[in-house]
Order: C-alpha cells, then structure tokens, then sequence
C-alpha cells in the first residue's frame, strides 16, 4: 500500500500560544490533498510535526501508521519540501543533492535525473545562495524527489514559481497522484489548490474548519473563494505571523 | 550501517564547504607560520649568543609552541559542522536552513550529532598529521645546528599524539556548544578568544584552584607532558592522562546534552 499520512488530534502551543488545537486529517494514496489555511493557522507547524521536525504536545502524526522519527531511510518514503531549499548557500545544488543522496543510500545517479526534471541541469554547478526564490523551490523539490518517495509533502511549493513553474509542477503532481502517490500541498491561495486538489482540509486558528473532498468542502457556496472565507471567519484578514 | 551513510553524507558536506577549508588552513598554515617565525627567533638568537632571549632553543618546543593555533584551527573545524547547519540562505532564495534538510533525511538526532563528530576528530587528525611532522621538520631545517635537542623521540611522540586529543576534544566542546547555541558567532568568539589571547581558565586559577578542572586547563597537560609544571609558577597542570580524562568527560558531557536537547528541541 502507498504512504498515508495521518494526523491524529494534533495539539501544539509556543509558551501560551496556541498553534495548534486538535488537528486531525489524512492525506490518502492516489490523491492530491490541498492544506489550505490563512498565513499562521497552523499549516506549515503540522507539516513540521508530520516530519519529525517540531514536536507535538499532544496526539500524533503517522505516515503509513508509524512515527517520521522511526523511518529508517525516509527520503525514500516521504520528500518534503519546506521552507527554501535546506541547501548551504555556499554549496552548489549537484553538492546539496550528493549529500543528501548518501544520507540515504539513494543511488549517485538519481542527483543528474532530478536536477534534469525539475529543469535546474545547468544551474547544477552554480552556488544556492545565487540561486533565485523558484531556483530554490525547484531544488527543494529535486532533493524532495530524489528517493523516489510514494509521499510528497509541500508547504508552500508555488512561491516564487513563474506561471511555467506552476503548471509544470502541478502536472508533476497530478501524475504522481494518478500513479498512487500520496500529494499534500499547503498553501494559502485558493486559486492554485482549487486548480490542483482532490481533497480539502482548511485550517483555521489551529483548528480544522474543514475537510473532505473538494466539492463536497465547496458546495453550498458559490467558489472556494467564498466557501474558504465562510469557514475560516475572514480569517485571512488578520493574516498574522508569517509560514517559517 | 545507518551511521556509515551519515558519516559518508557528512563527509560530502564537510568537503563543499568552504569554512572547513578555511578551518584546515588555520591550524596547519597558521601553526607552520607561528613555527618558522619561532625558529628564525631561536636562530638569531644563537647567532648573537642571546640564547637567554627566547624561552626554549630546541626545535621540539618551537613546534609545541604553536599548538594554539592548531586549536583555534579545531574551534573553526568544531563550530561550522553545526553552525553552518543553521545558517539562513539568503532571502531571494527563499530564506531556510540546513538543519532542515539535515533532519528530514536523518531524524535520529544522536546519529547525526556522531556522525558530525566522527567526521570533525577526522578532520582534526588530518591537520594534525600534517602540522606536527611538518613543523618540525620546518624548525629542524631552520634552527639547524644553532641548538642542540633536549626533548627524547618518545616523550616527544607522546606528546604529539596528546596534542591530537586536545585539539580533537577542543573540537568537539566547539561542536556541542554550537548545536547548544543554534549560531557560531558566540561559541566562535569565546572558544578562540579563549584559546588564542586570554585563557580565562588560566585567570580564573589566580582565584580558585579548581579551575585546573575546567577543560581547556585540564587537558594542557596533554602536550606539555610530565613537567608541564615548569611551564606554570604553580602546581596548576594535571598530569597528561588524568588532565586528559577531565577534558574528556568535559566533552562527553556537553555532547550528551547536545544530543538531549536536539532530540527535544523544535528544530
């Protein structure tokens, strides 16, 4: 069975903060799941929980049923792509990749086939802290698919990305959900996880306003546009805080 | 087999990255250029018969002499296998850091804080087997005959070898403290400080003999040998291998919260 991701009654609070309030989702194989929310609802705090990084205070987040922490070679069940590349800005991209591969026992061979399809092959040898914001995502992404992972997570993969960027990786997304991947995306426009979703989760204040397949999550109203303010409260206005 | 993978993947990264370089180049290049100024002192020294001018005549000494340099060499090597793990990129390409793609690929984060370890004491040992022989070989070829060698070849390799450790434990205390401090610039600035112009260990002794405990004073015995008390106007200096012990449990210790607290920490 391909990875599934699930969020099981997520809690997290920064000193008296709450971030996040009894957060639970899944992210099923063979589907594209939009994580869509206003700047600080919470997004990219439960993608971090998802991936080991931050920890959570309370409930769980799996993929496949087990831990991020407990994966053995992760980069070949889940490629994440969060916040930038993760590249030294001193290192060059072929550099980034070749580490990251050996981390993992991932084939030297696999860092030319990624620079090569997310279209940064001559900009291989070129240091990352020339590259630009969609240079950036587009490595972010190389070393995300570099394991050949059956998950992709992404927070905010659009930003920076040209027009071309965007249709290109929302084909790459369609096409590793239509092979039984899993796909969750985070975004805070509409418009791009409207384009792309099957499924629909927002996030609003830390708590899930909504979830379940796309249409189901819109209907009654006239747009997701209309459908996402509704749910969130107009939360969007008070757009606090920014994605990490 | 896991650790194998994140060693050879520290590896890579210490072998793009230029601060390692700039680290190497410190402790080797910096402790040859101390060694020959050093030597060429001792020389003109006994040219015109002021041997009584330069502490030591003999080349074994003007080599130990510059071992400070070779630790400000292992504090950079310590502190920019972490910090550079913290180092934002820049804004245009999407802010972000290391430490992310880092846990991601290894979320065990005692079996990176190792690997990073195994790969920085490698690169110490390499810097140390370049300068100690070649240093000495540069005061033997200056210095000459103008001096005769009081130092025995065993003392000297025992020596030699202490002076590995210290720089190795150096190093690793640098590394730990970063992954503590989540930045280079603080434990950078102290550890070089420390190492190079004042020794705070060594000021704090004027007040309580137990600073001879603190790490950096602890293990100096490591490369002065024996008599290391000739060295001091005190009975500061722990013998080689106790003193060496302390420093030991002085890194084990900082490492183990390291790894506490990266396994705790939201990254």
């Amino acid at each position: 069975m391909a990875a599934m991701l699930s969020i099981e009654n997520l809690t997290k609070r920064r000193r008296s903060r709450v971030i996040l309030s009894d957060v639970t989702f899944r992210a099923e194989p063979g589907r594209v799941t939009g994580f869509l929310g206003p700047n600080g609802a919470g997004k990219s705090s439960t993608l971090r929980i998802l991936l080991g990084l931050d920890r959570a205070g309370g409930g769980r987040a799996l993929v496949n049923g087990r831990p991020y922490r407990e994966l053995r070679s992760p980069l070949r069940t889940v490629g994440a792509v969060l916040d930038g590349s993760g590249a030294h800005r001193s290192r060059t991209a072929r550099a980034h990749l070749s580490w990251v591969a050996s981390s993992n026992g991932i084939p030297r061979r696999r860092v030319g086939e990624v620079l090569d399809l997310v279209g940064l092959a001559d900009a291989g040898r070129t240091r990352v802290g020339r590259y630009s914001l969609g240079m950036g995502q587009r490595l972010g992404l190389a070393a995300a698919l570099l394991g050949e992972p059956e998950a992709l997570v992404l927070d905010e993969p659009v930003n920076g990305l040209d027009p071309e960027g965007i249709r290109w990786l929302r084909r790459l997304l369609r096409a590793h959900a239509d092979a039984g991947g899993t796909v969750l995306l985070s975004s805070h426009l509409m418009g791009e996880v409207a384009e792309i979703a099957d499924d629909l989760v927002v996030i609003s204040g830390g708590r899930i306003a909504a979830a379940g397949p796309l249409l189901e999550v819109t209907a009654g109203h006239a747009s997701l546009e209309d459908a996402f303010f509704t749910l969130t409260g107009g939360a969007a206005h008070r757009a606090d805080g920014g994605s990490r | 087999m896991n650790l194998l993978r994140l060693v050879a993947a520290e590896t890579r990264k210490a072998a793009t990255l230029p601060a390692v370089f700039a680290g190497l180049a410190v402790a080797v290049l910096g402790s040859l250029a101390v060694t020959l100024l050093n030597s060429v002192s001792v020389r003109n020294a006994a040219a015109s018969g002021n041997l009584e001018r330069v502490v030591s005549t003999s080349p074994v000494e003007t080599v130990f002499a510059a071992l400070p340099l070779g630790t400000v060499g292992a504090v950079v090597l310590g502190v920019v296998a972490m910090s550079s793990e913290y180092t934002a990129n820049s804004d245009d390409a999407g802010g972000g850091r290391q430490i992310t793609a880092t846990l991601t690929a290894a979320p065990g984060r005692l079996s990176v804080l190792s690997a990073k370890a195994l790969v920085t004491v490698a690169l110490v040992a390499v810097s140390a087997a370049v300068t100690l022989p070649a240093g000495l070989f540069l005061a033997r070829a200056v210095i000459g005959d103008a001096a005769a060698e009081a130092a025995a070849p065993g003392d000297v390799a025992a020596r030699a070898l202490g002076a590995f450790v210290y720089w190795s434990l150096t190093a690793l205390i640098a590394l730990a403290l970063t992954a503590l401090a989540r930045s280079g610039i603080v434990p950078m600035v102290l550890l070089i400080t420390n190492s190079s112009l004042v020794s705070f260990s060594l000021l704090l002794s004027n007040v309580t003999p137990l600073a001879r405990y603190l790490p950096d004073l602890a293990g100096t015995g490591l490369f002065l040998g024996d008599d290391a008390d000739s060295y001091t106007a005190f009975d500061l200096v722990l013998d080689p291998l106790p003193g060496g012990l302390v420093m030991a449990a002085w890194a084990a210790a900082l490492l183990a919260v390291a790894a506490l607290v990266l396994h705790r920490r939201d990254a």
